[in-house]
């Protein structure tokens, strides 16, 4: 498997694109979720020796005011991220407007044409 | 310790550059020895202050008035030690151990926020932590949200929105008390005295224009000057004081209109940096606690570890 740490980034500017993040061993990153249907959220860190610990201290930790109906712990150092010299990759390297639907302006004119024509006043 | 790695010019230029263009730093990214030197100091400074002015107010848990005002205490002390965890936490990301910062902590070697060197005599001083010890932490905290160091400005957020929190709750104590018998008001007044020095003290002695300062402010470590935040705090709560019908425990404290800002008498910062040092009236006392503590659940930190590794306590449960 090729390593995220070596190497240039995709978009071909020099050093690293990819870093772990650093944490202790004994690090759990905390992720809630809210609500349900919520996505899961980094909110911080905790100590703990394995899962169950982490679990718990999370809980005491991040909900015991706010509302939550899940926990995700993970240990912080499996966290793997892009780092702050590619964050380039992410600029768009073209015109992406046909990715958004604001920019679809004639078909969203004549659709309220017509809306405006089939809901006339005094058929109200 | 000095830090004297100054690290190669063009890498510190464009690291000065990012925080000029008003960028945050991420954990684990380059950054110069002298700048993460800086950093730690603070958080952890932060930190300490979190877990030791938890002290103060755990006293009066016991003796709340009501179980609503218990209830009510409890939870803010436990935001208090919460808001430590989170700081520790963050101080990690720039190079020490939490064990190292709780050892240096308990033995009485590093430092912790001056206000919460002083004894909290009677429940007014409850009030009076609430409303103006966490006042004034939130002038400061609320400024370095926008700090550049950015694990450390979200956990800001977090804890300025509980904070928030302990000054409502705060208020309420203090209304009750203000509104209250001759002798709960005569309370309130003498509990606002005896720690109007500490408060002003909080936000530490007037910046003297140094290279010092302004690298701090450069690099966005600091946001605001020491005087700039008391003023702001002043602004805050010297009317909320006033509105209660009770006294400014200094005469010479007066509204400036033309410079729209208090003039107040100088308060003795010899003080201040003897309490710094650890030599506050309960400094001691309040460090021996927290020692005597540490070491009494050191068997519940090693049970925890010893159940992960599915060791004897475990199997014995199971």
């Amino acid at each position: 498997m090729k390593d995220a740490t070596a190497g240039a980034p995709p978009n071909g500017a020099g050093g690293r694109w990819a870093r772990p993040l650093p944490a202790p061993a004994d690090v759990w990153a905390v992720f809630l979720q809210a609500r349900k249907r919520d996505p899961h959220v980094h909110v911080g860190d905790v100590h703990a020796p394995d899962s169950e610990m982490a679990l718990v201290l999370a809980k005491e930790n991040y909900a015991r005011r706010d509302p939550c109906v899940s926990l995700w712990v993970v240990r912080a150092a499996e966290i793997y991220a892009t780092t702050a010299d590619a964050a380039g990759m992410f600029e768009p390297a073209t015109d992406k407007s046909y990715r958004f639907g604001g920019s679809y302006r004639q078909q969203q004119r004549v659709y309220r044409g017509a809306w405006r024509l089939s809901h006339r006043e005094e058929d109200q | 310790m000095m830090p004297s790695e100054p690290g190669d010019p063009e890498q510190v230029a464009a690291f000065n550059a990012r925080i000029a263009a008003g960028d945050q730093i991420e954990a684990g990214e380059w950054m110069p020895e002298e700048y993460r030197f800086e950093a730690v100091r603070l958080i952890n400074m932060h930190a300490n202050s979190e877990i030791m002015g938890a002290l103060p107010e755990r006293e009066w848990i016991p003796r709340a008035p009501t179980l609503a005002r218990k209830m009510a205490l409890t939870a803010k002390v436990q935001d208090e030690v919460g808001h430590g965890m989170l700081l520790y936490r963050v101080a990690e990301t720039l190079g020490r151990s939490r064990d190292e910062m709780i050892t240096e902590l308990v033995e009485g070697r590093a430092r912790f926020h001056n206000v919460f060197h002083y004894p909290a005599e009677t429940w007014a001083d409850v009030a009076i932590i609430q409303v103006f010890v966490d006042g004034a932490a939130m002038q400061t905290q609320g400024a370095l949200r926008s700090c550049s160091y950015a694990p450390y400005s979200r956990v800001l957020k977090r804890i300025c929105y509980e904070e928030d929190f302990h000054i409502q709750l705060g208020l309420d104590v203090w209304r009750a008390l203000a509104e209250g018998t001759p002798r709960q008001r005569a309370m309130l007044q003498n509990a606002l005295n005896r720690w109007w020095t500490p408060i002003l003290h909080f936000f530490g002695m007037p910046d003297r224009v140094s290279p010092h300062t302004e690298k701090m402010l450069a690099w966005r470590l600091k946001v605001k000057s020491n005087e700039e935040l008391r003023q702001q705090f002043l602004r805050r709560f010297v009317p909320i004081i006033l509105e209660y019908g009770l006294e400014v425990p200094d005469p010479a404290l007066r509204w400036v209109e033309e410079e729209q800002r208090y003039v107040y008498t100088e308060p003795d910062w010899e003080e201040l940096k003897r309490v710094g040092r650890n030599g506050g009236p309960k400094s001691a006392e309040r460090l021996a606690l927290r020692q005597r503590f540490h070491q009494q659940h050191a068997w519940v930190r090693e049970a925890v570890g010893r159940w992960a590794q599915g060791g004897p306590a475990r199997a014995a449960v199971a």
